[in-house]
């Protein structure tokens, strides 16, 4: 089971690294700035990657999966929350719907698939690897596991600077219609 | 703030790579628990749950 499952691993992190670049391609294409949870929500699926990445390079083990699990559970705090301020009838939802569901929804039910993902791969890990050396995994860790981890390291990276650009180094106004860095600009 | 939240979850990824799991653990740490606290501040509007 343990390519299957390092496989695994890696699907999840090329998975979350995708979902971020889908969330750019939306943020562009659609022109719609994200609202401060939704780049929590963002960065709820980069702390659910950060595990897989873990296990990617050191090894399979519960940590790991533990630390991916806590990403899953915040990112379900910030998308749950932001789902029900709009649950009512007759309130505005945030942002445009895409395939019928808003980017919330996604989110929340993403997180929910997070979770099971885990489960999944928890069920078939079988035993940990944190026998194996540093040495060991170091040397696993090539080819599709290492351009996964590397796509997902460049995804939050963009994200950090679009953060940065979108609200400056500190406050995020609620409901942002242009880019802080575009006071400093010339017009 | 949110961008130093993903900056610091980058630099933990790097170190990971590096082979500092420990160092890159406790990045990640730190950043989950700077989201906490940023989400905290912007969970203030009541819900309208009611109907």
């Amino acid at each position: 089971m343990g390519p299957l499952v390092r496989l695994g691993n890696a699907a999840g992190t090329a998975a979350i690294a995708t979902i971020l670049l889908i969330a750019f391609g939306l943020q562009f294409g659609l022109k719609e700035l994200p609202c401060p949870l939704c780049n929590l929500q963002r960065v709820a699926f980069v702390l659910c990657g950060f595990g897989f990445l873990l296990n990617l390079r050191f090894g399979v083990q519960p940590l790991h999966y533990g630390l991916t699990l806590l990403g899953a559970l915040f990112g379900l705090v910030a998308s749950g929350f932001q789902a029900l301020q709009y649950v009512a009838p007759g309130t505005a939802a945030h942002g445009a719907p895409v395939l019928g569901l808003h980017l919330y929804t996604w989110s929340l039910i993403l997180f929910f698939a997070v979770i099971a993902g885990v489960a999944a791969l928890m069920i078939f890990s079988g035993r940990s690897e944190h026998h194996s050396s540093d040495h060991q995994a170091a040397l696993r860790f090539r080819g599709v596991y290492r351009l996964a981890a590397y796509l997902l390291i460049a995804a939050t990276l963009a994200n950090a600077a679009n953060s940065f650009l979108l609200c400056g180094p500190v406050e995020c106004s609620d409901n942002p219609t242009s880019y802080w860095i575009s006071k400093y600009l010339p017009s | 703030m949110t961008g130093l939240i993903f900056l610091a979850a980058a630099i933990a990824m790097m170190t990971a790579l590096a082979g500092y799991r420990g160092v890159s653990i406790g990045l990640f740490g730190v950043s989950a628990v700077a989201a906490v606290l940023w989400l905290d501040r912007y969970m203030t509007e009541p819900l309208k749950l009611s109907f």
